[in-house]
């Protein structure tokens, strides 16, 4: 390994660096203000190792590990994430009683497992990192174990999570039989040499296709994700429902353009079984739904299908535009989740989890800037113009229409056609008067660092919405590099 | 000072920003100073501009001050065009409204809604300013629509009866049926033309269509439809009679002064094209000589003061239709420029009656105001001489050479006019010999101040000699100046000048002197039907009524549970079952949850092997 290889892994290295570091202060002394403000640190470090190598030329690190524009772009994304979810954890667990440490020391393994993911161009890299994401998120999804759901969210995940990862063995194991390779690239050299689809390389495909699946909540392997939400500590629900997603699916992208998956009708006509039925499934299922994180669940079963149908229409359009679409779709996904979930997470206390629905009645009199940001979130997630959702949707159907998935878009309107009324009935819950209110809320306590944390994701969320070209501009420099 | 010319519609609407966002927390002080100020300065401006314009040649003037719209090879800018046309409008906008404002300080003083009422007066100009102004058809049409909206709010600006929001819906609804009309033209132009510049279009349309086919035709007849709505005439006039009910300031600005005559201004500015479309041009001078004996008529048989007046606009409006049909286009303008001033003069000397006479609108419960309101009296013998066309006012200048213009064309167009100008001279000075002569029915309440004073006098001014205020058209109108030569003195002429002399006389015989009885007149069954057939406004309101209102309440009705919901309460319906179908699957149960996942894999192996 020479020292180029050793710069373009810095950022993964101050990742894996920041949480020995922490774990070992942790056993010197506990405090939680300073391990939060140590894996911070150790955060905004990789992050600026991100910015000096933005430049440089894509670098291959072992055969595992390819750091290019693509890469970086999403690792910078992930370790955002983190950086804001590290922010929400610390409202949310600073008055909660217990050991409450080692949760940055697990979120770090998990960020390191997604930044590994986005980076990987081995179907070893894809495995391990995968494996570090999910075993950190067992340990965070139980972590307010005196919840009620957390232990039982957590064991759900353990098992199917288990289940996913055989298929997903089992497929590479298969695509490994036939071609010898574990490689992206190789596999797409053989299958470029190869004539007609071999049922053991196709089986291995959907496979995999079916454990990542699982991990990106879509339809038929979605059952999961309402419990797991519901038990899960919603800053960690947001991570999940943000980072681990995301580094999924910007790793299921590049190894269907670098293993030249896309020229096999086969895997599209199974993606897009798969887009409709999430589609459809997801958006019924948040209709009458009662509790926020739950129904948030369900959007975002939707929402992976969407972002599906911008993946699915790479089978007959440039991967460059592919790329630009999911990825404009995905930090749109991205900020209107963590602000969705930071909303929750800032409303809820030691006592209570704000996620039933009767919680959020007349919000905008009790909280009027927090139910403001609420409905900023909600009418992205629907996708309503001058928030960042609807040039994120805006590109879906872009990349579908230009490669004529008419069955599909339609599938899409009906969608979201669906999720206005679910993400109104919030806003419309919001707005009603407060004597009617069950509940006696709890006035939250002064949350500075997530308060501003929202502000930000607010102002984001609006600025992509009415000058997304900032943005594009950024994404078009990566959207070149996968080849 | 013409590079000023963009703070001449900004000021108004500065006006209208500063009084819709502070409304009535402003002191009842300051608010007619800047309601009113803001349109004074506006006035000052287009003097100085109009001082400057009017020196020189007058080659038009084009101001940019930035583009509204620009997607692929549409660009619509916000863009200014001065020439004497617009130059004209301006002078009428800026200064009666200017007078009207101020008048309406003091009209409106004890109203509640103060500030309210100056913020929708000052919108209202703003917009007036922009239609007037603009260089291209599309801030015409902002313009067009801006006038409309400040006519909707200022005719219900007293909300709380219902009937004036009827009457101001009623007029909103009916001239955007030609508003539409208009939108259909300007997309036409649009498509055919490729621009929305009025000049190009008008230059393009001349070079590219051949006179009287039908692509010039349609384009015409459809912005006729838009001026028809606008400008109260056939079929769209019955709005205008109702739209009284907004305060008597707004009758005067709006619905006789300014925006009625928009559509005059719009076939005026878009006149190259209606030269195109000789039909069509016909069809204006018709609709202009049906609309003023129409309307003639019906004011002959009203007794409210200002239902009067409104179809006294009516028919002199269609004087200008007239005129612009029978392509006496600066007439028809002159005509514009004048009857604004007497017909300003005459709404706000019947506020004033109104105001002073226990807010009475009924003329017959008037009588002898001569000696109690010498000034509204002194109006009126004004407004009326003008408005009938007596010799020596501006009115007879601009409505002569309407005549003589009419009768080159079409002696038939001619008699038209020159009835409607008798019965112009009958029902001006019924008007004025019922409410002013006579026995005095009760007592006047106060006398206006000089608030309300001084514009009346000015207009007084105005209305004798503000034919002298004419600009030189011919710039704009040059295809046809030629035929508009004044004619030698003869028969026709003499006819002409003699008809409302006869009016008069005749109104005086029944009302002055009493040497005719309306009685015996009444007793008559077949004249008392006519007279009520004039009075309902030729049934105009019925016949709508029948036509559409019925018909689309039947509809109404049929349709109670509305077809067309059923498609959506079947799509909740479905989404609903599809709901609790799904939900059953989510069991919590691990074990369902694994094999789900199984069975799932299974089917799409399969699905892969068999695609």
């Amino acid at each position: 390994m020479n020292s180029n290889q050793f710069i373009a892994l810095a950022p993964i290295l101050i990742i894996a660096g920041a949480a020995v570091v922490t774990m070992l202060i942790i056993a010197i002394r506990r405090n939680f203000v300073l391990i939060n403000c140590v894996s911070a640190c150790g955060i905004l470090l990789s992050l600026l190792a991100v910015g000096l190598i933005w430049q440089a030329n894509p670098v291959q690190a072992t055969s595992l590990i390819r750091v290019d524009g693509y890469a970086l772009f999403y690792t910078a994304l992930l370790l955002l994430t983190g950086l804001s979810v590290i922010g929400l954890c610390y409202d949310y667990f600073k008055a909660r009683t217990g050991e409450n440490e080692e949760l940055f020391v697990l979120l770090l393994t998990a960020l390191l497992g997604a930044v590994v993911l986005v980076s990987s161009s081995h179907f070893a890299s894809f495995f391990i990192g995968l494996e570090t994401l999910s075993i950190s998120l067992f340990v965070l999804i139980s972590y307010t174990i005196n919840r009620q759901n957390s232990l039982e969210a957590a064991i759900k995940y353990l098992i199917l999570s288990g289940v996913s990862s055989a298929f997903l063995l089992f497929g590479m194991a298969l695509i490994y039989a036939q071609s010898g390779v574990l490689d992206f690239n190789g596999i797409g050299r053989y299958l470029m040499n190869q004539k007609d689809m071999n049922a053991l390389v196709l089986s291995g495909v959907i496979l995999i296709i079916a454990g990542v699946g699982f991990k990106l909540s879509l339809a038929p392997f979605h059952l999961w994700t309402p419990d797991v939400y519901e038990g899960a500590p919603s800053p960690i629900t947001a991570f999940i429902a943000t980072a681990s997603k995301g580094a999924v699916f910007a790793l299921l992208l590049r190894y269907f353009i670098s293993a030249y998956n896309y020229s096999y009708l086969p895997f599209l006509t199974v993606l897009s079984v798969i887009a409709v039925l999430s589609i459809l499934i997801g958006n019924l299922l948040a209709l009458l739904q009662n509790n926020v994180k739950r129904l948030l669940a369900y959007s975002s079963i939707g929402h992976m299908g969407y972002v599906l149908v911008a993946f699915i229409a790479g089978g007959r359009i440039a991967p460059a535009l592919v790329v630009e679409s999911v990825t404009f779709y995905l930090v749109t996904y991205f900020i209107t989740t963590i602000g969705a979930f930071g909303i929750i997470s800032v409303l809820s206390t030691p006592q209570i989890e704000a996620d039933d629905l009767s919680f959020y009645r007349g919000l905008f009199w009790r909280q009027p800037w927090l139910a403001t940001i609420f409905t900023l979130m909600l009418i992205s997630l629907a996708g309503i113009p001058l928030t960042a959702g609807f040039i994120g949707k805006f590109y879906i159907f872009a990349s579908g229409a230009d490669a004529r998935l008419w069955g599909l878009l339609l599938t899409v309107i009906v969608g979201s056609g669906l999720g206005l009324y679910y993400y109104l009935r919030v806003v419309v819950v919001m707005s009603m008067n407060v004597e009617a209110t069950a509940i006696e809320p709890v006035e939250p306590v002064q949350k500075r660092m997530s308060t501003t944390i929202l502000a930000v994701l607010t102002l984001l969320l609006l600025w992509f919405g009415l000058y997304p070209g900032h943005l594009i501009e950024s994404i078009l420099l990566i959207s070149n590099s996968l080849k | 000072m013409i590079e000023l010319l963009g703070w001449v519609p900004f000021l108004p609407f500065l006006g209208f920003l500063i009084l819709a966002i502070a409304g009535e927390r402003l002191s009842r002080r300051l608010i007619p100073w800047i309601g009113a100020g803001s349109v004074g300065i506006s006035a000052l401006l287009t003097a100085l501009i109009g001082a400057q314009f009017l020196k020189g040649a007058m080659p038009p003037y084009r101001l940019a001050l930035g583009s509204w719209m620009a997607v692929d090879n549409l660009s619509v800018p916000f863009g200014f065009y001065l020439d004497p046309l617009s130059m004209t409008m301006l002078f009428v906008v800026t200064g009666v409204g200017f007078l009207i404002h101020v008048y309406s300080a003091e009209f409106m003083e004890s109203d509640p809604g103060y500030a309210r009422f100056f913020a929708y007066m000052n919108l209202f100009v703003s917009a007036m300013l922009v239609l007037v102004l603009a260089d291209n058809l599309v801030l015409l049409y902002l313009g067009w629509e801006g006038v409309g909206l400040g006519s909707y709010l200022l005719i219900g600006f007293w909300y709380e009866d219902p009937n004036n929001g009827y009457a101001a819906r009623k007029a909103f609804v009916m001239t955007r049926a030609g508003d539409t009309s208009m939108a259909i033209g300007l997309f036409l132009l649009f498509t055919q033309l490729h621009t929305f510049d009025i000049q190009s279009v008008m230059t393009q349309a001349t070079n590219l269509w051949t006179p009287g086919t039908v692509l010039p035709v349609a384009a015409a007849a459809l912005l006729l439809g838009g001026a028809v709505g606008k400008s109260a005439q056939l079929p769209l006039q019955s709005w205008l009679p109702d739209a009284m009910a907004g305060p008597t300031p707004v009758s005067a600005l709006i619905h006789a002064a300014t925006m009625v005559t928009a559509g005059v201004y719009l076939i005026a500015r878009t006149h190259a094209l209606f030269m195109l479309a000789p039909s069509v041009q016909f069809a204006v001078a018709v609709i202009g000589a049906v609309t003023l004996l129409m309307a003639g008529c019906s004011a002959l048989a009203q007794t409210d003061i200002k239902r009067i007046l409104a179809y006294s606009t009516i028919s002199q409006i269609g004087y200008m239709f007239l005129a612009l049909g029978v392509g006496a286009w600066s007439a028809a303008i002159f005509h514009l420029l004048t009857h604004a001033f007497f017909k300003a003069l005459l709404f706000l000397a019947a506020g004033a009656v109104i105001l002073c006479f226990h807010h009475e609108h009924n003329i017959f419960r008037m009588g002898g105001l001569r000696k109690s309101m010498p000034l509204a009296f002194l109006s009126f013998m004004i407004g009326s001489a003008a408005l009938s066309g007596l010799p020596f006012t501006s009115g007879y200048y601009s409505k002569h050479e309407i005549l003589l213009a009419a009768f080159e064309v079409s002696p038939v167009l001619w008699t038209a006019g020159c009835l409607g100008a008798l019965i112009t001279g009958i029902y001006s000075f019924r008007l004025v010999f019922v409410a002013f002569f006579g026995p005095q029915h009760a007592q006047v309440e106060k006398s206006p101040g000089w608030r309300m004073s001084a514009p009346l006098l000015l207009l007084c001014i105005l209305a004798l000699a503000g034919a002298m205020l004419e600009i030189p058209l011919a710039s704009v109108f040059s295809a046809l100046a030629a035929d508009e030569n004044l004619h030698e003195l003869n028969t026709v002429s003499a006819i002409t000048v003699a008809a409302p002399f006869i009016g008069v006389l005749i109104a005086g015989l029944f009302y002055l002197t009493g040497a005719f009885s309306t009685q015996r007149l009444e007793s008559l069954v077949w004249i008392r039907q006519i007279q009520r057939f004039f009075f309902s406004g030729w049934g105009m309101d019925a016949f709508y009524n029948i036509l559409l209102v019925r018909p689309f309440k039947t509809i109404a009705r049929l349709n109670k549970n509305d077809a067309v919901d059923s498609i959506y309460s079947a799509t909740a319906f479905l989404s609903l079952m599809f709901h609790r179908l799904f939900s059953s699957l989510q069991t919590g149960q691990v074990r369902w949850y694994a094999s789900s996942m199984v069975l799932g894999t299974i089917v799409i192996i399969a699905i892969g092997w068999l695609s």
